[in-house]
């Protein structure tokens, strides 16, 4: 209900407004964003769609009634690059991280090959441009957690040539070499071993993903890195106070450094008012997530469908405030308005959270360049949002890591 | 130790000037264009060891061992099987950590040395790499041990660049008997038919060098793809149980494979052989002093167990082998099995060298050898590296038809 009222308000408020002051139709801007939507190259930096790959209940080239994403939804919403996450939990450590990380990167990969008509591996940026070029979704990798080197830098480098394109430094717990902003700090942000890992992650070309980690570590990190660094999928604080997310002065330091900030969708990390409830309610987020890991005895696919389960049951309940997709939009014109068009993209967290209302799954998409184009930005910089500036951070990490190994 | 070898060298041009009154190392015009001309590939080395320190680097030439991009060029060496090795009695998840770290370890030395090398997973990858003027490197794992009896393992070594797999190293692993051990599992285990299976359609060549007669049968029996025998000589010629006999030879090649000669002293020659049998005080001596001088230390082991071997020899404690051996087991591998099925597998930087083959910078020896034997330059191009790659194409064909069937 209130849903609906605030949509109805907000499209007729922008209605007017354009409508006096440019005298273009809601229906000429609706078919302008559509035109530019599915021409741009849309990228979403983290999606925890790989979990699935494990259940034989999912197939990835079929509509499935549930989740986020499937190739039908992505051909839908426009989605023609993506970062399939390889995750396992935190408290996973050593030489059984490693093997587990390798079986997920290696789904991905034979996902790629079982639908090699619609999806292509992309290591590089000009691999997805060019993926995008063919009609065809570039499927990328990223380690979300750095517990699943094993402590062994070299396991880096065997997931780097395995085409990991990032890996963010921590998840939920603290590594042996860096300290999460979920956990009680034990390094004091990045240890010795940590910043050469980031400095190897330079050298290889692997993006220095920020997201996750406590501040004390993203300072650290920003220092130490010679490439630009991402948050994969972090919004912002000013907006949401959850320590996942980034402080107005993180940002504009990442920014300074010509990285990027990639929206995260999940309704805890973008609304105050719903944040608080799940506080209350369910003692936040992270620690439902690891009351549910811990009954689940580390199966992935039951960890996500219970999760999906506690959220049903207190959405029924009533206990948890509407949130609208809409709050993305209001994250991404924070960043724009702080720092400027060029410092912020799109990273769903897509079967990996729980979604606001309105943007149920990646089909969805194309209401955010709408939206953003109601809101009077300029196409470039709408293409910038939703994969240009990515590509840019990219490029310029395979520029660090060629200097870096021509040294 | 650059002193010990250049002593023996000069030792060995002494000998041999008197001998036969050439320079041991004269190679004729003939010879040297088509060496340098061939596609010579080597598909066990080494070398691997020496980059797990970190200090090692690849491109600057070295007094010892037997590998670096210098020696290489030289010896005209075009395509490299790096070897992945860890003694089989480390298993589980610490063997397939430290074999990725190995693997890791090559990709940076290629990633390292962009003008000399390029990684290569294909016959044609080869090519075209040759074409480039540059050194193809490859990788084979040496003993079915490091994939943990898991298949997804199996299939990771794969997507790292891994194109061979020999089935054991010198113990049994959990479900295949080696040559050297004492047989548990009567060749293959159903487990380990489904290994031989998997690296058909993977396109990773089945590598029975190390493995007991049995296991050898069961794989010949199991494979789709032409096997390999990476490193191995001839048993008639040198009874190590290392070694292929005659019938393992002929069955290896109806089915397509190839046998790559090894240069070790102790799979060359009987005498040498008879002489460590006869003394295995001998052979204590050196494992004990190459325990004191590099502990747990594997590159550092390959190498002064080879320096030590050869100070045995110098004594007059054990036979001095003669490289020419090599070209002994070629041919006779060629007259049993055909020409089309005989390669170089010297185990460089791994195993003691026989005097005149210190190095790779000495392969042009081999060519010029058999073209003095009298065999035809097609033949000889087969023998340094175009039988293997043949092999490797038809594995490939093979993997490309099997991956399109259904999986179990």
């Amino acid at each position: 209900m209130r849903r609906i009222l605030v949509t109805l308000c907000v499209s007729a408020c922008l209605t007017a407004g354009f409508f006096l002051s440019r005298t273009v139709s809601a229906d000429e801007i609706a078919a302008r964003a559509k035109k530019l939507h599915f021409s741009s190259i849309v990228l979403d930096t983290h999606d925890d769609t790989t979990q699935r790959f494990f259940s034989k209940d999912f197939d990835l080239g079929k509509r499935n009634p549930d989740g986020h994403v499937d190739i039908p939804r992505m051909r839908e919403g426009g989605m023609n690059a993506i970062f399939f996450s390889i995750w396992i939990d935190g408290r996973i450590m050593g030489p059984p991280a490693v093997e587990k990380a390798l079986d997920q990167i290696d789904a991905v990969h034979q996902n790629v090959l079982k639908y090699s008509k619609d999806l292509v591996f992309c290591r590089t940026a000009e691999a997805v441009r060019r993926a995008h070029a063919q009609g065809k979704i570039a499927a990328l990798i990223g380690v979300e957690g750095g517990h699943m080197i094993g402590n062994d830098i070299r396991m880096l480098r065997v997931f780097g040539d395995l085409g990991a394109r990032y890996m963010t430094l921590t998840h939920f717990y603290n590594d042996e070499w860096a300290d999460s902003s979920t956990d009680k700090p034990a390094h004091n942000g990045l240890t010795d071993f940590g910043k050469d890992v980031v400095r190897e992650m330079n050298r290889q070309g692997i993006m220095v993903d920020i997201s996750h980690v406590s501040d004390k570590t993203f300072f650290d990190a920003l220092e130490v890195s010679k490439a630009p660094l991402i948050a994969s999928h972090s919004s912002c604080r000013a907006l949401c106070n959850h320590p996942r997310d980034m402080s107005d002065d993180m940002i504009k330091a990442l920014a300074a450094k010509g990285g990027v900030i990639q929206i995260n969708y999940e309704r805890s990390f973008i609304d105050q008012a719903y944040k608080e409830a799940y506080d209350r309610v369910a003692g936040g987020v992270v620690a439902a997530t690891e009351k549910i890991t811990q009954e689940c005895s580390g199966d992935e696919d039951c960890v996500s469908r219970k999760l999906k389960d506690l959220e049903t049951q207190m959405d029924a309940s009533g206990a948890l405030p509407r949130v609208s997709w809409e709050t993305i939009i209001e994250h991404i014109d924070h960043v724009v308005k702080l720092v400027g068009p060029d410092y912020v993209g799109l990273g769903s967290d897509f079967d990996g959270a729980t979604m606001p209302d309105g943007m149920e799954d990646c089909s969805k998409l194309p209401k955010i360049t709408e939206a953003l184009m109601r809101k009077g930005y300029k196409d470039e910089d709408i293409r910038k949002i939703l994969g240009g500036n990515l590509l840019r951070v990219m490029e310029q990490n395979e520029k660090v890591s060629r200097e870096l190994q021509a040294q | 130790m650059s002193r010990i070898l250049r002593t023996t060298a000069l030792g060995v041009s002494a000998c041999c000037f008197l001998a036969v009154a050439v320079k041991p190392d004269a190679i004729s015009a003939r010879a040297k264009k088509l060496h340098f001309s061939s596609i010579v590939v080597d598909t066990h080395d080494d070398t691997t060891q020496r980059f797990l320190d970190g200090k090692f680097d690849l491109g600057a030439r070295h007094t010892d061992g037997s590998i670096d991009i210098p020696r290489m060029r030289e010896g005209g060496l075009h395509a490299i099987f790096f070897s992945i090795w860890i003694p089989s009695k480390i298993t589980g998840q610490e063997a397939v950590n430290r074999a990725l770290a190995q693997i890791a370890a090559v990709r940076e030395q290629v990633r390292a040395h962009p003008q000399d090398l390029v990684l290569a997973t294909t016959a044609a990858e080869v090519r075209a790499a040759h074409k480039q003027g540059r050194i193809a490197a490859l990788m084979g794992v040496e003993g079915g041990h490091m994939i943990n009896s898991d298949l997804d393992v199996l299939r990771h070594f794969a997507s790292l660049g891994v194109r061979y797999m020999t089935l054991t190293h010198s113990g049994n692993d959990e479900w295949a008997d080696s040559s050297t051990d004492t047989p548990a599992h009567h060749g293959l285990t159903d487990f380990g038919k489904q290994v031989v299976r998997e690296m058909n359609r993977l396109g990773i060549i089945v590598d029975i060098s190390h493995v007991s007669d049995k296991t050898f049968n069961d794989a010949l029996e199991v494979s789709n793809a032409p096997m390999m025998a990476s490193h191995s000589s001839c048993r008639v010629l040198c009874d190590a149980p290392r070694n292929l006999t005659d019938q393992m030879m002929k069955d290896l090649a109806a089915k397509g494979g190839v046998i790559q000669i090894n240069y070790h002293v102790g799979f060359l020659s009987q005498e040498f052989r008879n002489a460590e049998k006869a003394n295995p005080e001998i052979n204590k001596a050196i494992g004990q002093e190459v325990q004191k001088r590099c502990g747990g230390d594997e590159a550092c082991q390959l190498l002064e167990g080879d320096r030590l071997t050869r100070e045995y020899v110098e004594r007059g404690e054990l036979p001095r082998v003669d490289w020419k051996k090599i070209v002994e087991h070629v041919d006779h591998a060629v007259k049993v099995a055909g020409i089309n099925h005989v390669g170089l597998g010297s185990d460089f930087d791994g195993a003691n060298m026989p005097y005149g083959m210190e190095d790779a910078s000495k392969l042009p020896k081999i060519t010029d050898a058999l073209l003095t034997k009298g065999y035809s330059e097609d033949d000889v191009k087969k023998i340094l590296g175009e039988n293997t790659l043949r092999v490797m194409a038809e594995v490939e064909r093979v993997s490309r038809e099997r991956s399109k069937q259904p999986q179990k």
